[in-house]
């Protein structure tokens, strides 16, 4: 017996911990784009691949996790996604208005206003999905200093067709798709500091050392993005993109769109990032000839030049990649002395917009346009997710050209009134539907709406500036096919946010309420008082 | 007779081994009186092992900028003197940084040049926009959080953390008004904090408040260990101290100007103590009569050190035993041990303060002696088990 204690003693010491170490590859790469209009759009891409590694088995999720073990990818980010067995993961922070028109398709298709967080989770009975969607929330609200966790009940949808898995599907278990978002979240470099701190380098060595907070917040568009997507043959991957669009003709003192890296961001790139496997600068060369780029001699092909920054290239570190117009003197868009210019064909063979319009403060109007500016017959998915303060009437739903009324061209319409959840919360409403729209015309859809009469505890601090509502998406149809009539790649499209304006009460009364009533108390309590009980007395006063 | 002495035997051996543990246990005692008196070395007696800061602005628009930068200002400042941002919850009700009215994005300046930055590249806030209520402010402080609060914005506090508390904002008599919707009362806050006292959930609270007729926010605080100061007196106004021209607003309050003031010339070993602060209150220059309250404050205002709230740095020190009160000013920045007479005493790195005027021989002796006797002890007993298992086990 006591041999035997000592023999699984000396077993147990020699068993080593078989924690698994796996492969971990980073990679990071910033694409700069002169724009039309004399803006330069960059987009910073940071991907971290977890080589072999799978999303956690929710059906597991009572038991003890295999322990992490992470050189490069973030830990912090690691155990949310191990705790609440994310399968796939995305966050974007956007502020402003993406310009499709002018500045086409973004690299990165979620450009949202505000906050918008998806997630794909497998269902489980040890905790349910809708429990792991309001943990992950508060956790990454918590992580990224982002008030994430008012996108509850109220926010919460869930539109498998428009925002589809990305990378692998895992066998375990059937998956749910969360999504909530957030138009009226302000981005700031309080959200920086902890998207950089999910860095290897942080924000020390490599192309992060661009990011200078006061330039990145003064672009006219800017955001940053968290995706995690597991790819079943190379394993968990996490991109951190960050997006901005500059406008170099406001910035610099002779308004022209010239730009350099110190020019934009105010800073220079001192040392690469030792455990990047690749670091590089693509530009992509704007069409013509009249613009020169410095360095000389980057590595061409097809459009782009290619600057290799990893240590083992012989690209001197540091540099200021710059683009300049020589013959230029000041960058003028599309202004004319003589002669009224016709305006320029959009990017994009897709163009949205959506109002609302009415007078009252109880009724409007939602009109959402589309515009074809292609020769082909595109269709093309819609999706509206209304918050439950706007209540939208399906009987009014009209389609039309010119005025012209074109039912047909509307079909597979679905839709979603708001459901009533717990605490007398209402989920948003979800209008889901395939408009085909003929070439070189513009579609468009109107409804009636109602806006609802909140309770006036239920009113936002600032009530007088109205309620911001998240913008429609469109969405390609097929997803399968890369080589369908149009000849580009495109995820969604998102429109402008609205802001709505509720009828508000006038929050005084109460206070006015009760000081009437209490004053009007107190003079009749106190007058029948005195009545009853007063005497009048007659006084000797001693001299 | 003698096998009923081997009867009583075992539980004769029972009662000896049961005093011999009461004494070894009542010996010990001196460790928690060392461990105290180790903590209370070089502070001033305060006996915390941790800061926390809690820092509000309670106010939302573009026009109350002054109150963000007061906030930021006194972030700043902890920062600098050593909280670390987990130990900091910054509560902020608006975006001035990076809201579309400021023209230097991502920036918020404290005075009228512009010359420091508050923002910067390195700042977390906890609470942002409209997170900012009372009832996240009051959980947060009484730590009655929902179990879905991320650790961030708990705050985490246990009987030896000081807290600094700061509030900034529009007030009156007795409240001050959060985002314009809602308001505090001095009632709340002193329940609030005499639930913390019942919850051990603090040692010490400095309580800073800027607003108009601070000094009636504090007059209801009934919980010991409270120190409390406020920019102005019943029926006063806080002014502002400054405009920015092209921020376009005022960009900070005259309190908490004057405050940042004085907290420019203290750094983290700095000895000054709360009365300087206190004393450098000019109600002429600050346009309004500063309060102070300080009879719930065991401690004298001479001897609390301004970095027992605003500071982060807990003084260790580790006793090498050997002669070292001659070379104790040599030692400051000696990163490197000094060489141990005794080989069984830890040699770790020696930090000590500028101002150690200790007597670190004795001590350091007393110790050796006192670890001496623990040994014996310890030994002793474990001899005594030891043979008492084996007569057991022989007997049986």
């Amino acid at each position: 017996m006591r041999r035997a204690s000592v023999w699984i003693f000396l077993a147990y010491l020699c068993t080593p911990s078989f924690a698994l170490y796996r492969k971990e590859i980073y990679k990071e790469d910033l694409r700069i784009q002169s724009l039309r209009d004399g803006q330069v759009s960059t987009t910073f891409s940071f991907v971290t691949v977890l080589e072999g590694a799978g999303p956690r088995n929710p059906k597991a999720l009572g038991q003890r996790d295999e322990s992490q073990h992470y050189a490069l990818f973030p830990l912090t980010l690691g155990q949310i996604l191990r705790e609440y067995a994310i399968t796939e993961l995305h966050l974007t922070l956007n502020a402003g208005k993406w310009n499709y028109d002018n500045w086409g398709h973004p690299h990165e298709a979620g450009v949202g206003t505000g906050a918008e967080l998806w997630a794909w989770m497998g269902a489980s009975e040890v905790t349910t999905v809708d429990e792991r969607w309001s943990g992950l929330r508060n956790a990454l609200s918590g992580l990224f200093c982002a008030s994430l966790g008012s996108l509850d009940s109220r926010r919460t949808l869930s539109p498998t067709v428009a925002f589809p898995l990305s990378g692998s599907t895992p066998t375990f278990s059937p998956h749910e798709l969360r999504h909530a978002s957030l138009p009226s979240e302000n981005v700031c470099t309080e959200n920086l500091t902890p998207f950089l701190k999910l860095l290897p380098c942080k924000s020390h060595a490599g192309l992060a050392t661009l990011l200078n907070p006061q330039k990145v917040f003064d672009a006219d568009w800017h955001g940053m993005g968290v995706h995690v997507i597991w790819k079943e043959d190379t394993g968990i991957e996490l991109k951190l993109s960050l997006q901005t669009v500059f406008n170099p003709v406001r910035t610099s003192a002779g308004k022209r769109r010239d730009w350099n890296l110190q020019s934009l961001f105010d800073r220079s790139i001192e040392r690469s990032c030792p455990v990047a496997s690749s670091s590089s600068i693509t530009v992509i060369l704007p069409e013509g000839k009249d613009h020169k780029i410095t360095p000389e001699n980057p590595s061409y092909m097809d459009g782009l030049a290619i600057y290799d920054l990893s240590s083992s290239s012989n690209f001197t570190i540091p540099s200021n990649i710059a683009m300049y117009w020589p013959s230029e003197h000041s960058f003028q868009y599309r202004k004319s002395l003589s002669v009224p210019l016709p305006p320029l064909t959009p990017i994009t063979p897709l163009s949205v917009k959506r109002t609302i319009h009415g007078t009252t403060q109880t009724r409007g109007v939602l009109s959402v346009s589309v515009t074809n500016n292609s020769p082909q017959e595109i269709s093309v998915g819609y999706l509206e997710m209304m918050p439950a303060l706007i209540t939208m009437w399906m009987h009014t739903l009209k389609v039309e050209i010119n005025s012209q009324i074109r039912s047909d061209l509307l079909s597979e319409l679905k839709y979603h009134p708001p459901s009533p959840q717990s605490n007398d919360r209402f989920s948003p409403s979800m209008l889901q539907a395939v408009l085909t729209i003929p070439p070189k015309t513009t579609l468009k859809i109107s409804m009636e709406v109602n806006k609802a009469f909140l309770k006036y505890t239920e009113h936002p601090p600032d009530a007088m500036r109205g309620w911001d509502l998240p913008g429609a998406v469109f969405f390609p149809l097929s997803q399968l096919s890369h080589n369908t009539s149009s000849s580009y790649d495109w995820e969604r499209i998102y429109t402008p946010t609205l802001l709505v304006d509720l009828p508000t009460p006038d929050f005084s009364m109460p206070y006015n309420v009760i000081i009437l009533s209490c004053t009007l108390m107190t003079l009749i309590f106190g007058s029948i008082f005195n009545l009853l009980t007063r005497k009048w007395v007659v006084m000797e006063i001693q001299e | 007779m003698f096998s009923m002495r081997f009867q009583l035997l075992p539980q004769a051996c029972l009662l000896l081994l049961t005093c011999f543990v009461a004494w070894a246990v009542g010996s010990s005692a001196p460790a928690g009186e060392r461990a105290a008196d180790f903590f209370s070395r070089h502070d001033s007696g305060s006996g915390h092992t941790n800061n926390w800061a809690v820092l509000v602005c309670a106010s939302r628009y573009w026009f109350n900028y002054r109150h963000m930068a007061n906030a930021l200002g006194m972030y700043r400042t902890v920062k600098r003197l050593g909280i670390p941002d987990s130990n900091i919850i910054l509560m902020l009700a608006d975006d001035v940084a990076c809201n579309a009215r400021n023209k230097f994005a991502g920036s918020v300046y404290a005075e009228a040049g512009r010359h420091l930055d508050l923002y910067g590249e390195n700042i977390e806030v906890d609470y942002r926009g409209y997170e900012v209520t009372v009832e996240n402010f009051i959980r947060l402080l009484t730590g009655r959080v929902d179990p879905s609060m991320p650790r961030s914005k708990r705050l985490l506090t246990d009987d030896h953390s000081n807290i600094f508390v700061y509030m900034t904002g529009h007030g009156g008599n007795e409240f001050l008004k959060f985002q314009d919707q809602e308001e505090i009362s001095a009632f709340d806050i002193a329940d609030a904090f005499e639930q913390m006292w019942q919850k051990k959930r603090y040692n010490e609270i400095l309580f800073m408040i800027d607003t108009c007729q601070a000094n009636t926010m504090y007059s209801q605080i009934y919980s010991p260990n409270i120190l409390a100061t406020g920019s102005s007196q019943i029926e006063e106004n806080s002014y502002s101290y400054e405009n920015d021209n092209d921020i376009g607003v005022s960009v900070i309050d005259s309190y908490t100007h004057y405050v940042l003031k004085f907290m420019e010339g203290i750094n983290k070993t700095s000895q000054a103590s709360m009365q300087d602060l206190f004393d450098s209150y000019d109600p002429v220059k600050i346009y309004s009569h500063p309060g102070i309250r300080s009879d719930l404050f065991r401690r004298p205002l001479d001897k609390t050190l301004i970095t027992d709230f605003f500071g982060g740095i807990a003084q260790a020190e580790a006793f090498p035993l050997q002669d070292i009160v001659g070379s104790s000013n040599h030692h400051e920045n000696d990163p490197t041990p000094p060489t141990s007479q005794k080989p069984d005493t830890p040699s770790v790195p020696v930090v000590l303060s500028p101002t150690v005027v200790s007597l670190p021989r004795l001590t350091g002796e007393t110790h050796a002696w006192d670890n001496r006797w623990k040994e014996v002890r310890k030994w002793t007993s474990i001899f005594v088990v030891g043979c008492l298992v084996s007569w057991v086990s022989f007997v049986r």
